[in-house]
């Protein structure tokens, strides 16, 4: 015999475990991820609609959800137990569309507040053709709850008509699994003519996985085959390992296929005994409650994993993101010294000016393409950066989120920010040669913008500009030379550096911004184990 | 035998364009009484002697179909090929007729797919195939035909072979040519898009060639639905006889069951896969029914929806290969998501070949049926299945009830003027080729308009052109010249100030040119930005695949690139030492020391004067000084002012010359490559416009 047994602690675990469960985020798109999101709700509605508020409240009344497929006549089912028509049905399909819950009227105050079901609206309308009115305007009619109160249902007993699991409304199957997650007992209907199909197939595992209280109608079998579908149902309930479920059978009746007729009593005496002593029996209650709340927390041990899983791998493909980023940038980076050392820079226009100073060129335009070559150096090496990260991340999956596809128009942006970084470095360049020649008796003081020239060039040619560094100690003495270039070797370095190092920020942000650490991973873990020790 | 086979295979180059006639004259069975009289006659007589080994041929081609990645009417071929060494004479005249095509398929790859196709358009019109079709060539299509009498799996049919031609099938000349537009376009895109890609497009393409082999006279209609929906209660009731097994137990039907009503289509029920127990034939209730139905094959199929997995695998499979579905619902599953999403809403463009059966409406009472019906046909419409209705083309919806034989007659109706028009396998294929284009659209339709801009072009050349450093070689050029211009034309005085200038000062800058080779003269970076914004303006636009294609394309151009300018820099740029002097300086030159003549003569008249050797004369020296004093530097800086245009020119020349040749090194290595890769994208996009264009024509007929 299954016992309920309700300490405060476990209530403080549960809080706890349920908000982690709620901080757990999946942004990027995995293989797993939009099965882990839908799990995560699932799991949440599961603790917000049952779990937390049975634990509360264990003397609440019992809530029995009908659910099933499309045509296989919940509602005339509930209607049929509560003995007039609560629930509208009809030969349309999907006809429930708005979910109803039927209560004992003394039952009512448990249910009209957010107790259970809390992101449902409640709409109390005893008459069908009202509820429209009632909605506010801009309202999912999905998200209503409306609530009708009969007193035929026995005291003790909830009896909620679901959607359909396999509605073509997308909405209404997410409403049906929501609902489904919040009853103390399972009541799955389905069909003679659909007693084989694999959607309601899987539920009935999950019911089986999470151990619930669960029970089986076969409807609308017609009179001439009961036996042989009954049996042949049994059996295949038996092959599942669900043999030992409550099993009613309900023949097929003109009511049931029109007007949304109540079936005769008779036809559903059985399931409605079998409720009446689910909830009247103090031990078959005790049961069925405590039968269902241990199943989904004893359910918590492999789903809260199954979770944490999930945000380990979250977290491992953003590091393997953050990894490609920074693979490729530190290769450029190393590029650029390289290239630096080499004295690249002086190149092209450069190389042509430098051969021309100083008696066709001002210092001014030789440090004007100086600057503007390293730019572009830069320039090249981020862009050639970001496309060797575009091509790592082609072959992840998870680079596909569109936080992190949706990349603003960085080309020129880059080109914009590199420019401004290395004119500030010209600035600062040249700040330093009025320093060094500040230094100089005046009589034989060069012009400062010379000497930034040459630093320049002594810096950014390498092997080139080595007569650069010559006619430098010629115009300022080798000591003062040595001096300056050291200073704005210093300078270059940090510059670059920091250029190289804000563009791969830059790159880096949306990832960033997405949050995937590994904390939840832990703290999941963590959440479970402390309810394994409370229970 | 072999004798003749070989025969055929020397006989064949001499006359390529009757290859038939020599086959058909040594052939043993005509002898030599028939010889090439009429091609009928001499296709009769092929016909018997090669209907045997053809479902071996058959067979064969399907199973060399998925190896070959070429083109599946080579594979086909070439599964011929293989056939007719074993079955003798008329095949292997054949297999000789055929090689030399198949190897030059082979030989030439994809991109001659479109040239092999007119060549077995002319051999169909030596065979005498008939109508023109490029694939109807006399091989496929006797191949295709069946001799019921003969072929193994004839078992069931009963009829003798002498009423029954099977004339194969044959698609209207708009599908035939965007299905060879398709064909094209697989095989140009093969290098650049995974197979995973156009494993779509190929099985359609591999389809419709193995229906085009088949009896074009059948209609092979397969009945679908979900579990306990009444599929093998209608299949029944169609064919007039208990042939399907029904029942109340979930799933009742596990494999496919095939009727025919007439013979011939063993072939077909062949492709589906089903096995000769599995194949019946109607009860002859009557023959105005028989006759009705004349040419369907009515397949009924297991469940879609029930937990047995492999039955929704045998119905996905099998769906794909019949001409026409009948989709049975019933009032309680018509609405489910499985049925609509899963199927309906994916062969939305199927719906000309599509029923859509309410079955059971005996357990409607009233008019619910008739709401029910309405429901059905707003929910297919949502899921954007055209419906036939006020005689526009589109799915049949019928509500009906096999049990009570309720609306049974009006499908047959439905039916028998469906299977009797034969549209239904061309439409078929239509369609498939509709979603493969609309599958493949993502990868061949481009954002907006591709090309590389006049202006992208000129923006790489420019960047070329700073690589190489044009702009500060023309200047510098341009003041060198200016300068040397200027110091030839300078007064001697300023001459003989700038030399002390120069002794006093280091002797600094005044080793200009250094002749050293310049290694990396060209800015390396500049280049490698060049190429990147080049490629991607050129990709802009476009699908994934063609893009990368163009990068590539450019990235492979870019190779090698910086050492040609360097290597051209050194070629283009001016040559050495002092830049041309033009013809006018001499005469400055001259003037310039004339007037500083004229300021010596003045002086030392003057100093005559002073020292009394010369008679007091003050006005003509003073003058002839002033004249030299005022003259020279007038002549200097007039000298400046007219070698302004010169330099100017000579500069621009100088900047012109590198200009030029590093635009076109660039032309050369990056943009006709990136250009070609963009052509090769619009042929692709036109033959894709061939494939799509005309499904929107057919799409609305």
């Amino acid at each position: 015999m299954v016992t309920l047994d309700v300490r405060p602690q476990l209530l403080d675990a549960l809080s706890a475990l349920r908000e982690r469960v709620a901080a757990a985020r999946f942004p990027l798109p995995l293989a797993g991820a939009p099965r882990a999101r839908a799990n995560r709700d699932e799991l949440l509605a599961q603790l917000d609609d049952y779990l937390v508020p049975r634990l509360r409240d264990p003397q609440a009344p019992l809530l029995a959800v009908v659910g099933g497929s499309t045509g296989a006549g919940k509602s005339t089912l509930v209607n049929s137990l509560v003995g007039r028509r609560v629930s509208e049905a009809g030969v349309l399909r999907p006809t429930t569309r708005t979910p109803v819950l039927v209560c004992h009227p003394e039952d009512h105050h448990w249910f009209s507040g957010m107790r259970v079901l809390p992101d449902l609206t409640r709409v109390w309308a005893h008459r069908h053709e009202t509820t429209d009115d009632l909605l506010l305007p801009g309202e999912n009619p999905a998200r209503v709850l409306r609530i009708e109160t009969a007193d035929t249902v026995p005291p003790g007993l909830a009896l909620l008509d679901a959607p359909d699991v396999d509605s073509l409304v997308s909405d209404n199957r997410v409403l049906a699994a929501e609902l489904i997650c919040a009853a103390d007992i399972w009541i799955m209907v389905t069909t003679a003519a659909r007693y084989a199909d694999a959607v309601p197939w899987h539920m009935l595992r999950t019911a089986k996985e999470y151990d619930v209280t669960l029970v089986t109608v076969l409807d609308r079998v017609p009179h001439q085959v009961i036996g042989e579908v009954s049996r042949q149902y049994g059996a295949l309930l038996t092959k599942a390992g669900l043999g030992q479920v409550p099993r009613f059978t309900v023949p097929e009746l003109p009511e049931s296929a029109w007007g949304g007729g109540l079936l005769p009593a008779t036809a559903v005496a059985a399931l409605r005994t079998w409720l009446v002593h689910q909830t009247q029996d103090p031990a078959a209650r005790q049961h069925a409650v405590a039968r269902t709340a241990q199943g989904i927390l004893d359910s918590l041990n492999t789903r809260l994993p199954e979770l944490a899983g999930a945000a380990a791998a979250q977290h491992a493909a953003a590091l393997r993101l953050t990894s490609a980023v920074d693979t490729a940038y530190d290769r450029e980076h190393t590029r650029v010294r390289g290239r630096l050392q080499a004295g690249a820079v002086l190149a092209g226009d450069a190389l042509k000016r430098w051969r021309a100073f100083p008696l066709d060129c001002t210092p001014g335009e030789l440090l004007d393409t100086l600057v503007e070559s390293l730019a572009e150096l830069l320039l090249c090496a981020v862009t050639a950066a970001d496309e060797r990260v575009d091509e790592a991340w082609r072959r992840e999956p998870a680079a596909a989120a569109p936080e992190l596809t949706a990349r603003d128009t960085a080309g020129n942006d880059a080109e914009h920010r590199i420019g401004l970084a290395v004119r500030r470095w010209r600035r600062e360049l040249e700040e330093y040669a009025e320093d060094e020649v500040r230094e100089l008796d005046r009589s034989v003081a060069p012009d400062p913008e010379l000497v930034a020239a040459l630093v320049a060039t002594v810096l950014l040619g390498g092997r080139r500009g080595r007569a650069a560094g010559e006619r430098l100690a010629e115009r300022i003495g080798a000591h003062g030379a040595l001096r300056l270039r050291d200073r704005g070797g210093r300078l270059l370095v940090e510059h670059v550096d920091r250029i190289l190092h804000t563009e791969r920020e830059r790159r880096l942000a949306p990832l960033d911004a997405l949050e995937v650490h590994p904390e939840p991973q832990a703290e999941l873990i963590a959440a479970l184990s402390v309810l394994q020790k409370e229970r | 035998m072999t004798a003749v086979t070989d025969q055929d295979h020397t006989e064949h180059p001499e006359h390529p364009e009757h290859p038939e006639h020599t086959g058909h004259t040594e052939h043993p069975e005509q002898g030599g009484q028939a010889g090439p009289s009429t091609e009928h006659t001499a296709y009769s007589g092929n016909r018997s002697a090669s209907s045997g080994s053809a479902p071996v041929a058959g067979r064969r081609a399907e199973a060399a179909r998925p190896g070959r990645a070429e083109d599946d009417r080579s594979g086909a071929d070439d599964a011929s090929g293989g056939a007719g060494g074993t079955s003798g004479d008329g095949t292997g005249r054949r297999t000789g007729d055929r090689s030399p095509g198949v190897n030059a398929d082979a030989g030439t790859g994809p991109s001659a797919s479109a040239g092999a196709g007119k060549a077995e358009g002319t051999g169909s019109g030596a065979g005498g195939a008939g109508d023109g079709d490029p694939w109807d060539d006399g091989l496929i299509a006797r191949r295709a035909e069946e001799n019921p009498g003969h072929a193994p799996y004839g078992l069931t049919q009963t009829r003798p072979p002498a009423q029954q031609l099977i004339t194969p099938l044959s698609y209207d000349p708009p599908l035939r040519s965007r299905l060879e537009a398709l064909r094209e376009l697989v095989g140009l895109s093969r290098t650049r898009l995974d197979n995973h890609t156009l494993a779509e497009a190929g099985r359609v393409l591999d389809e419709a060639a193995a229906r085009r082999r088949l009896s074009g006279q059948h209609t092979v209609v397969a009945i679908a639905g979900a579990t306990g929906s009444g599929k093998s209660q209608l299949f029944n009731a169609l064919a007039g006889v208990a042939i399907s097994e029904t029942g109340v137990r979930r799933p009742t039907t596990a494999a496919p069951i095939a009727c025919s009503w007439s013979d011939g289509a063993a072939g077909l029920i062949e492709r589906l896969g089903i096995p000769p127990r599995l194949r019946r034939r109607p009860l002859q209730s009557g023959p105005d029914v028989d006759e009705q139905l004349r040419g369907l094959v009515l397949i009924d199929l297991p469940d879609h929806d029930s937990a047995a997995v492999q039955h929704r695998e045998q119905v996905d499979r099998v769906l794909r290969l019949v001409d026409a579905v009948i989709w049975v619902v019933d009032p309680e599953k018509y609405a489910d998501a499985v049925l609509h999403e899963r199927y309906l809403r994916p062969m939305a463009a199927h719906a000309e070949v599509m029923f859509v059966v309410l079955n059971q409406i005996d357990r409607l009472p009233g008019e619910a049926a008739e709401q029910v019906l309405d429901d059905l046909r707003r929910l297919l419409d949502e899921d954007g299945i055209a419906l036939g209705e006020y005689g526009e083309p589109g799915a049949t919806v019928l509500a009906l009830s096999a049990l009570t034989g309720d609306g049974v007659g009006e499908l047959r109706d439905a039916l028998a003027q469906f299977v009797a028009e034969r549209a239904a396998p061309s439409r078929r294929i239509a369609a498939d080729v509709d979603i493969a284009a609309a599958r493949l659209w993502p990868v061949y339709a481009a954002r907006r308009r591709v090309g590389l801009s006049e202006e992208a072009r000129e923006e790489f050349s420019a960047r070329l052109a700073d690589a190489v450093g044009a702009t500060a070689a023309g200047e510098a050029a341009e003041r060198a010249w200016l300068r040397n211009a200027n110091r030839a034309c300078d007064t001697p005085w300023l001459r003989l100030w700038r030399w002390c200038q120069e002794r006093r000062e280091p002797a600094t800058g005044r080793q200009v040119v250094r002749p050293q080779p310049d290694e990396e003269a060209t800015a390396r970076q500049r280049v490698e930005q060049a190429v990147r914004t080049v490629a991607d303006r050129a990709s802009a636009g476009l699908p994934a695949p063609w893009a990368q294609a163009v990068r590539e394309a450019a990235a492979r151009g870019a190779q090698g690139l910086p050492e040609a300018l360097d290597e051209l820099a050194v070629r283009a740029g001016l040559p050495p030492g002092r830049p041309p002097r033009p013809g006018w300086w001499p005469v400055a030159v001259l003037a310039q020391a004339s007037m500083t003549i004229l300021q010596f003569v003045g002086g030392l008249w003057l100093l005559g004067q002073i020292i009394g050797v010369m008679s007091p004369n003050l006005g003509v020296p003073v003058l002839l000084m002033m004249i030299g004093i005022i003259g020279g530097p007038l002549i200097e800086w007039s000298c400046k002012m007219a070698a302004r245009g010169p330099a100017r020119r000579y500069g621009m020349e100088a900047e012109r010359r590198l200009r030029e040749a590093a635009a076109g090194c660039g032309r050369a290595r990056v943009l006709d490559p990136v250009a070609a890769e963009l052509l090769r994208y619009r042929e692709v996009r036109e033959r894709f416009a061939r494939v799509a264009g005309v499904a929107a024509g057919t799409g609305g007929r």
